[in-house]
């Protein structure tokens, strides 16, 4: 058994001048990318919506980096060292099918109806009280889950460079609001850009230095057991593998439910491809972000396979260790910056923290500009102050943006103060996210469908989330109404969850929109596909249009999952 | 220079190149001058930094 090894014997950073330079140069840009923006906004339009006007390769990368907050960069590495290679599936099988699903066959919907967001597109396919559900509950979603992230920076800061819980807090919010007040949308899409370069370029050396110090990618297979280093061989059986899953949950709970109710209709990235340039960029952007997407377990799945084959016998020697708590418990979040504390010396350490602090700062951003927008145009304008001048909605989003700041910030310090407040904050959004596709596969696709059904739909969807929850425990958690079943991983109760909550929301809604007046074909066109001119793509060479190069995504996808079989 | 700094992949290339001299300024006066890694990082991100600048550049 490792040694028990405290945070602070471990994690402890000592940054010097080098490393305080390079975190200062990055603030001075994020909040200068603000400044010089700024001038750009004139309306309502460019602060929340950047009026449409922004290029591909921006779209795309900001797609990708709205996903790689903090929670995705050191949770996927940790689960990377807790469940090995199996983590992959979250890309492989849990992103690339449902963001070509998106390019190919929703985008047309999202853009061609000119929704400003989300909700708003279920105003026009269904009604009010469907956009009014889905516009509160994501807005409740993205303003805590922006405080979960900011608790999460501070506690990491403080952690791992002895920062003050209170500075980490209000520098980062205040960053963070400064340069989304200044220039909305497109100041934090373009920083989640420079983000992205820096996450990726920032970890890069780490996964090189300690892939080598580990022996490679063949000494980490002769090392580990094999169901750590097999994507899918151990699958068959749930009691085989780490994540203790069937692959038949993996697919449709993760595969399906789960990630086409993210990728597909949470307003937080599909934000990024609604502010393209045309329709062909809109289509283009997901499929585009999905190559980066694809690549990602280079950087943040394969840490955790190295650190904990450098933990195995044969490697003792080069001294790295997941850190452990007080029971003597591995703490597999601290995986992350504990292989930067080991590997990176000063300078490049500056780096590391740096895409740290970029990783939690754009999870930041993105949160509160999808909220501002929602809760600008979808709750105030239209349900509290309709018709008033652009101006007015312009000053509603910047002061919403600094309430929805301070609302974090204030989520932030109840997490302090009660630790579960984070899991059931969890709990909630997936009770919330589990059903959703099904409302939106429906609308698109299945012209009868109503605004009744849609609402219904999702209702009984969340609570049948709630109550298998409540039936079903899984490491202790759950079974808050009786504990009829034990599943073995938390994960696979929440793949559960969400498949059952799906179907719920599946069949609610067809059984209550067959009993409900539909809506007249006129008012569904370019809502539903079997009303909606088709985008054509002929006169485009081949590498730009959207089914052969998602065919081709798909395919490579394919192969990544044959080679690590 | 300010009209470049509207462009974000000047911003971007801009960013890399001061973090690349900062990182390559250090080995130079001599702080972790054993380790390798801030030369090699460094000199990839000052690359990475000037090509994004003046590819731009070039395409304007």
């Amino acid at each position: 058994m490792p040694e028990t090894i405290t945070y602070s014997q471990r994690l402890h950073m000592r940054l010097q001048l080098a490393d305080y330079l390079i975190i200062l140069v990055y603030f001075i840009f994020v909040i200068g990318v603000g400044f010089l923006i700024k001038k750009k906004i004139k309306s309502s339009n460019d602060f929340l919506t950047s009026n449409r006007s922004i290029p591909l390769w921006i779209t795309s990368l900001a797609f990708i980096s709205a996903n790689l907050g903090a929670q995705e960069v050191i949770g996927m590495v940790a689960s990377g060292a807790k469940y090995g290679i199996m983590t992959v599936h979250f890309y492989w099988v849990g992103a690339i099918f449902a963001m070509v699903f998106l390019g190919v066959f929703m985008m047309p919907f999202y853009y061609g109806s000119r929704a400003r967001s989300v909700p708003e597109y279920l105003s026009l396919r269904f009604d009010e009280k469907t956009r009014g559900l889905n516009a509160i509950s994501f807005a409740v979603m993205t303003v805590f889950s922006s405080g979960i992230s900011l608790y999460a920076l501070a506690k990491l800061m403080e952690t791992i460079l002895h920062w003050d819980f209170d500075i980490s807090i209000w520098i980062s919010a205040g960053i963070v609001m400064v340069y989304t007040f200044l220039g909305g949308l497109t100041s934090a899409v373009y920083n989640e850009v420079l983000q992205f370069f820096l996450i990726v370029l920032g970890l890069s050396p780490l996964v090189v230095i300690s892939l080598q110090d580990a022996g490679g990618w063949e000494n980490i297979k002769a090392l580990l057991q094999p169901e750590m280093t097999h994507a899918w061989k151990y699958m068959g059986n749930a009691n085989d593998n780490p994540m203790g899953l069937h692959f038949m949950s993996l697919i449709f709970g993760l595969g399906f439910v789960m990630s086409f109710g993210y990728w597909c209709t949470d307003f937080l990235v599909v934000q990024r491809a609604m502010i393209a340039r045309n329709m062909g960029d809109a289509q283009r952007t997901p499929i585009i972000a999905a190559i980066p997407k694809m690549l990602m377990p280079l950087i943040v799945v394969l840490p955790g396979l190295i650190a904990i084959t450098l933990m195995q016998p044969a490697l003792l020697s080069k001294g790295y260790r997941i850190p452990s708590t007080a029971d003597g418990e591995l703490d597999y979040t601290m995986t992350l910056p504990s292989l930067i504390a080991h590997y990176y010396p000063t300078g490049i350490l500056g780096v590391g923290i740096t895409a740290l602090i970029a990783s939690f700062m754009s999870g930041m951003a993105g949160n509160v500009t999808a909220f501002n927008s929602v809760f600008t145009f979808d709750i105030y304008q239209s349900y509290f102050v309709k018709n008033k001048s652009d101006r007015h909605y312009l000053l509603v989003g910047k002061g919403i943006t600094v309430i929805g700041i301070l609302i974090s910030i204030a989520t932030a310090y109840i997490a302090k103060s009660f630790n579960n407040i984070n899991d059931f904050l969890q709990l909630v959004f997936g009770f919330v996210n589990g059903p959703l596709f099904a409302t939106f596969l429906l609308g698109m696709f299945w012209k009868r469908t109503t605004g009744h059904g849609a609402f219904w739909g999702l209702v009984a969807g969340t609570l049948a989330a709630a109550i298998t929850h409540g039936v079903t425990v899984a490491e202790g958690k759950g079974g808050w109404i009786a504990g009829l079943y034990t599943i073995k991983s938390g994960m696979g109760q929440a793949f559960i969850v969400a498949a059952v909550s799906w179907i719920v929301n599946f069949f609610t809604t067809i059984a209550v929109s067959l009993v409900t007046k539909p809506k007249p074909d006129e008012e569904l066109r370019g809502l539903v596909y079997s009303l909606t001119e088709k985008p054509k793509y002929h006169q485009q060479k081949w590498y730009l249009r959207v089914v052969p190069l998602g065919i081709l995504l798909l395919a490579i996808t394919l192969v990544l999952n044959i080679i690590f079989f | 220079m300010l009209k470049k700094l509207n462009d974000l992949q000047f911003v971007i290339g801009l960013f890399f190149t001061i973090v690349s001299l900062i990182l390559l300024f250090n080995v130079l006066l001599g702080n972790n001058s054993a380790s390798p890694l801030n030369t090699y990082t460094g000199g990839g991100f000052l690359v990475f930094g000037l090509a994004m600048m003046l590819i731009r550049g070039r395409r304007r």
